[in-house]
């Protein structure tokens, strides 16, 4: 496969094109040969390719510039920045011919409602003031209701669409809510967003070395993404900036390669509207910029474009077989008996798999009805832990003095359990996919296979068979993946995290009684103290009920979405096998009722497709390395 | 105002406590309950406390007047340190194991530095700094490592300070410094709230919005936007419930304001000389600052040594005020930094908030830790002690105006939003002083005193004797009446 591989030169470019033009080639070789599955299958690719959206997060602890910093990055003002109150919603700044603005609120999918520009601070800001609450009432909420979102339900988040280079090849920056800070709530659900994305963008600013806190964030972030980046900001106010990197990276030396990034925001966007390269250079953003563009959008448009290679591949692979058996009865009409008694037997293994026994099949369901179970009594188990922490603080503290804290620390350590609950869910269902996955090919991988044996002009040797079986395994594993991406996505920036802010802890029903008395003051505060813990316990029991209630059927349901997706998926391609195994039979049938002379020529055509099939398959396998 | 009912107060907990040094005589307890009322005599013990790198050792000089406390861009302090008043310069550490011992330190221009004499920071408990100066004789500061530090043996070493086990706190008030409110710093202030005297205690602690200067990243309007972000935080009912309120500093600005030196003007000078334009440019950054228009006739090593003592954002005030000839001399200029640092409203703040409140302050203090002393240790007559120390602290009129005080700010006594205010300056929420309850201006005379509180007194009898009045306001309301007695009692003793 060298020959062909040295077009890769070309592939490196731009891995996108590359792989959106073999995907064409794939497309027009389907629907020459009349395959519609194959075509759906290549067009999905063709969709993914042409909205590939590339997540980097940034996320950070409050007020350390994390808006900005989107601003720098783009060169344009498009996150509110303030020096008091904080982002609130989470915005996505992704590519569009033209500067937009929509609200998306929540649901499932989120409705999206088109805003004008000035409008964005209203709905991405947290509202300032302080909304009066009083005792035990929740305080700000994730994903609440900033601003004029009154009857349309929650928002969710606010997307931009803005006409930059940078993002036109389906980068997408979010800019997460930095309330609470990261021991809240709010940072469990960046760090779900973190999860899913391609890249972290961590934020922290000169004024003072790392804390624990962000430290800790910063590994969970390194545990769920593979490229993270810490930006130093501001580094045009503190003097001894310098000094202050040193320190992080002292203290990042721990967490395998999290490089630090200095860089000021102020004097980037002064840079930008000067038009000053000095000044620019000054600022630190160009080497943020090509790390994004390098380290985040190429590397995931790579990524990308190795899946839908992947099935190109997989396709190439489905329509050789079909020639090569037919080419084999052609060219051998002795052999034609054979062919067909084997395309016979493949046909029943075929047939094997598309039935409800099939191991795969069974492998699934079995797996998701376990899945089920072990994800359910991993949330109880972590939830019973929850009640049993707060009751023991319960019983050293008085709920009076600190409910507004209590109430912050149960959202909070709720949802890092839930975190860790649906981190469980994600691994365990990759594992599940990869187990149906090997199963499949058990079957599927013979019946492919076999075919090139009957080739008396061996294509592969064996040294590239299995290479390509080992593509053939990774573009099914791939293919798998992609598609659970979409499906947790749903779950988790929309579903888990929203439907967890609308339950609340709510108010502790009692007020203080005021005793002035003077005596059996004390005896009245301790029976006041009982009565208030009592109440204390039965409101974080009411709530860590709601909370397993709701989530518990998230994750139920996101099983069944999985269990859905994974089937389909692999009745898919058994159902292309199954044509491609049925057109195969077809043509060696008719083998017996072609002239010499016919015969002939269709081997010269077969030759051909086979060469082009090859050279397209060797390109495909070029872009997913 | 409340002189004579606070030294009443003062003179009831000395006696409870006599009494129980007689009880107690001879045990190990005999000589605790002694430094307990002899800590009544001292001045108020203030502590600073924050997250780490919130500015607290930069805060303590500017209210010190001197650099005592070493300051730097890293994690600096690590042990907890006392800075008293004394006749002499003298620096005690005390060890974890082993009895006290004075410490060879040397004072350069930076700060004190003192010789550990070969310990590790670790094994230090605490550092008594004594050093003769005015600031130090109205209260005594204790300086604290900081919370969420990375290390992790000197974050728990404040905790320690200021939730002692046993509920006795070392310190008799707090300055809780905030970056800009953050989750954690309200878990920390739970730390000072007991359960006696007062509940969740918004009484002894006022928050700092320190860096203050940082807010809008050294904009010179940078603490206009600073003082609209206190003023939001002090009214939102999480903050109050832990802090009276919340002040604004500069803290850097305000140390280096209060010990000026005119070569540092000197070289303000040179730099206000050039046109704005110019300084602008060079100012954008401190790269710049350091590095660039080398005619500015100030070397970059003075330039590094301005940008350490004023920040970029007092280089870019301090020159802007020398140009505009807001202040001429150095004198002028310091006066004009210190107030732009707001360290002078915080000096105010203090006064009405601490100071005049001392007798209250120290009396809690000593009678929580005579509080717990009785209950972990019980010996034949202490039931008699119980039963007067009980009295005190139910029937102390400036308890009871601290408890509804601190039920007021944490929501539970409600009323007309009017109603409620009014309530919480009468019993001393806003200041100890009359004019402060009264809402009257500070230069009152005694007659529009008198008329006011009287005024007062009617308005909250009528409340109490209200039916409609709700049960929790009632009982606030006789509360809120005796202040009002006792503020027309006071102007009628001083006549």
């Amino acid at each position: 496969m060298t020959a062909p591989a040295s077009t890769s030169g070309t592939v490196e470019a731009d891995p996108l094109a590359a792989a959106n033009s073999i995907v064409d080639l794939g497309l027009k070789a389907t629907e020459a040969y009349n395959r519609t599955d194959l075509t759906a299958r290549l067009t999905a690719a063709k969709r993914s390719l042409a909205n590939p959206g590339i997540h980097v997060v940034v996320a950070g602890e409050f007020k350390q510039g994390k808006s900005s910093l989107v601003n720098g990055l783009l060169g344009a003002t498009v996150c509110p920045v303030d020096d008091d109150v904080a982002t609130a919603v989470p915005t996505y700044v992704r590519y569009g011919p033209e500067l937009q603005a929509a609200v998306l609120f929540e649901g499932d999918p989120p409705r999206r409602q088109p805003i004008p520009m000035d409008d964005v601070r209203r709905y991405v800001v947290e509202q300032s003031g302080g909304t009066p609450t009083t005792l035990g009432q929740p305080g700000g909420q994730p994903g609440g209701q900033p601003g004029g979102g009154a009857g349309q339900g929650a928002v969710a988040g606010v997307e931009i669409n803005l006409p930059r280079k940078m993002l036109s090849s389906g980068l997408v920056v979010v800019d997460t809510p930095g309330v609470g800070g990261l021991g809240s709530a709010h940072a469990a659900a960046s760090l779900a967003a973190i999860s899913i994305a391609d890249a972290v963008l961590f934020v922290t600013d000169a004024s003072q070395e790392l804390t624990q806190t962000e430290v800790d964030f910063l590994r969970r972030a390194r545990d769920l993404c593979d490229t993270v980046l810490c930006v130093l900001t501001k580094i045009d106010f503190y003097p001894y900036w310098r000094r202050i990197r040193e320190l992080d990276e002292g203290h990042l030396r721990g967490e395998n390669g999290v490089p630090v990034l200095a860089v000021s925001s102020t004097l980037r966007s002064r840079a930008v509207r000067g038009n000053d390269t000095t000044l620019n250079t000054e600022s630190g953003f160009p080497e943020l910029v090509s790390f994004v563009n390098e380290q985040v959008t190429r590397r995931g448009a790579t990524k990308l474009a190795a899946e839908a290679a992947g099935e190109v591949f997989a396709i190439c692979r489905q329509l050789e077989m079909q020639f090569s058996a037919e080419r084999a009865a052609l060219a051998d009409p002795e052999a034609a008996k054979r062919v067909i008694d084997e395309l016979t037997a493949a046909k029943a293994r075929v047939d094997s798999l598309r039935s409800a026994a099939a191991k795969w099949m069974q492998t699934l369901s079995d797996g998701v009805a376990d899945l089920t179970s072990d994800i359910d009594h991993d949330l109880r188990a972590r939830i019973r832990h929850v009640i049993q922490e707060a009751d023991d603080a319960l019983e050293t503290s008085d709920p009076a003095d600190n409910w507004p804290e209590m109430e912050a620390w149960l959202e909070s350590r709720t949802s890092y359990e839930l975190l860790a609950n649906y981190t469980l869910l994600r691994r365990r269902a990759d594992d599940l996919s990869g187990q149906v996955a090997d199963h499949f090919r058990e079957v599927s991988g013979d019946v492919l296979e076999q075919f090139a044996v009957y080739n008396p002009t061996p294509l592969l040797t064996q040294a590239e068979m299995d290479h390509n079986v080992k593509l053939e395994k990774m573009s099914v594993g791939k293919q798998t993946m992609f598609a659970l991406r979409n499906t947790y996505s749903g779950m988790i920036m929309f579903t888990m995290l929203s439907s967890m802010a609308h339950i609340a802890l709510g108010p502790l029903g009692i007020g203080i009684g005021l005793v002035m008395g003077r005596k059996g003051l004390r005896d009245e505060k301790e029976r006041q103290l009982q009565q208030r813990r009592g109440q204390a316990k039965n409101a974080i029991r009411r709530y860590c009920d709601e909370v397993s209630f709701v989530t518990g059927k998230d994750s139920r349901d996101t099983l069944r979405r999985i269990q859905r997706q994974l089937r389909d998926h692999y009745s898919a391609r058994a159902d292309e096998l199954n044509k491609s195994n049925a057109a195969a039979l077809q043509s060696a049938n008719d083998v017996a009722k072609r002239s010499q002379a016919d015969r002939e020529k269709r081997l010269k055509d077969l030759d051909a497709e086979l060469t082009r099939l090859r050279m397209l398959r060797d390109r495909a396998a070029a872009v997913a390395p | 105002m409340s002189e004579r009912r606070s030294s009443a107060l003062l003179d009831r907990t000395r006696g409870v406590l006599t009494r129980a040094i007689d009880t107690y005589r001879g045990t190990r307890s005999g000589a605790r309950l002694l430094s307990v009322r002899a800590r009544l005599d001292e001045p108020l013990r203030v502590a600073i406390a924050g997250r780490v790198k919130s500015g607290k050792s930069t805060l303590l000089n500017a209210l010190v007047g001197e650099r005592l406390a070493t300051t730097d861009a890293g994690e600096c302090t690590r042990i907890v340190t006392w800075y008293l008043n004394g006749q002499s310069y003298q620096v005690v550490l005390k060890p974890r194991n082993g009895g006290a011992m004075q410490a060879r330190f040397t004072r350069d221009e930076q700060a004190i530095e003192v010789d550990l004499a070969g310990m590790s920071p670790d094994d230090i408990e605490e550092m008594l700094v004594t050093w003769p100066s005015s600031a130090l004789r109205t209260a005594t500061l204790i300086d604290t490592p900081g919370i969420g530090s990375l290390t992790e043996r000197a974050a728990r070493r404040a905790w320690e300070l200021l939730a002692a086990d046993d509920e006795e706190t070392p310190a008799d008030a707090v300055l809780y410094l905030m970056k800009h409110l953050h989750a954690n710093d309200l878990d920390f202030l739970r730390a000072f709230h007991d359960t006696e005297v007062s509940r969740p205690n918004p009484v002894n602690a006022i928050g700092v919005l320190s860096r203050a200067d940082e807010i809008g990243v050294g904009r010179l309007d940078s603490m206009a936007s600073a003082r609209r972000i206190a003023g939001r935080l002090a009214t939102e009912p999480k903050v109050r419930r832990v802090v009276q309120t919340v002040v604004p500093v500069a803290g850097l600005l305000a140390e280096t304001a209060l010990t000026l030196t005119e070569a540092e003007v000197r070289q303000l000078r040179l730099i206000a000389d050039h046109p704005p334009k110019a300084i602008e440019e060079l100012l954008l950054s401190t790269d710049r600052f350091i590095e660039k228009m080398p005619e500015l006739g100030v070397t970059s090593i003075e330039r590094e040594g301005l940008l350490g003592r004023f920040g970029l954002f007092g280089v870019r005030l301090g020159s802007t005020l020398l140009r505009r000839e807001v202040a001429a001399t150095a004198t002028e200029l310091a006066k004009e930094l210190a107030d732009r640092s707001g360290l002078n409203d915080l000096h105010e703040v203090l006064q009405s908030l601490f100071f005049e409140r001392r007798d209250v302050l120290k009396s809690r203090s000593a009678l929580l830790a005579l509080d717990s002393l009785l209950r972990s240790e019980p010996v034949p007559g202490s039931a008699a002690v119980v039963a007067e120390l009980e009295e005190i602290i139910a029937s102390a009129h400036p308890f009871n105006e601290l408890r509804v005080l601190a039920s007021v700010r944490a929501g539970w006594v409600s009323g007309k939003p009017g109603v409620v205010a009014d309530l919480e300056r009468l019993i001393g929420g806003a200041g100890n002083s009359a004019h402060l309850r009264l809402q009257l201006p500070p230069d009152a005379g005694t007659a529009e005193i008198r008329a006011a509180a009287a005024q007062a007194l009617m308005r909250w009898q009528r409340r109490a004797e209200n039916p409609m009045t709700g049960h929790e306001l009632a009982v606030a309301a006789r509360v809120a009446i005796r202040s009002c007695e006792g503020m027309l009692a006071d102007l009628a003793a001083a006549r």
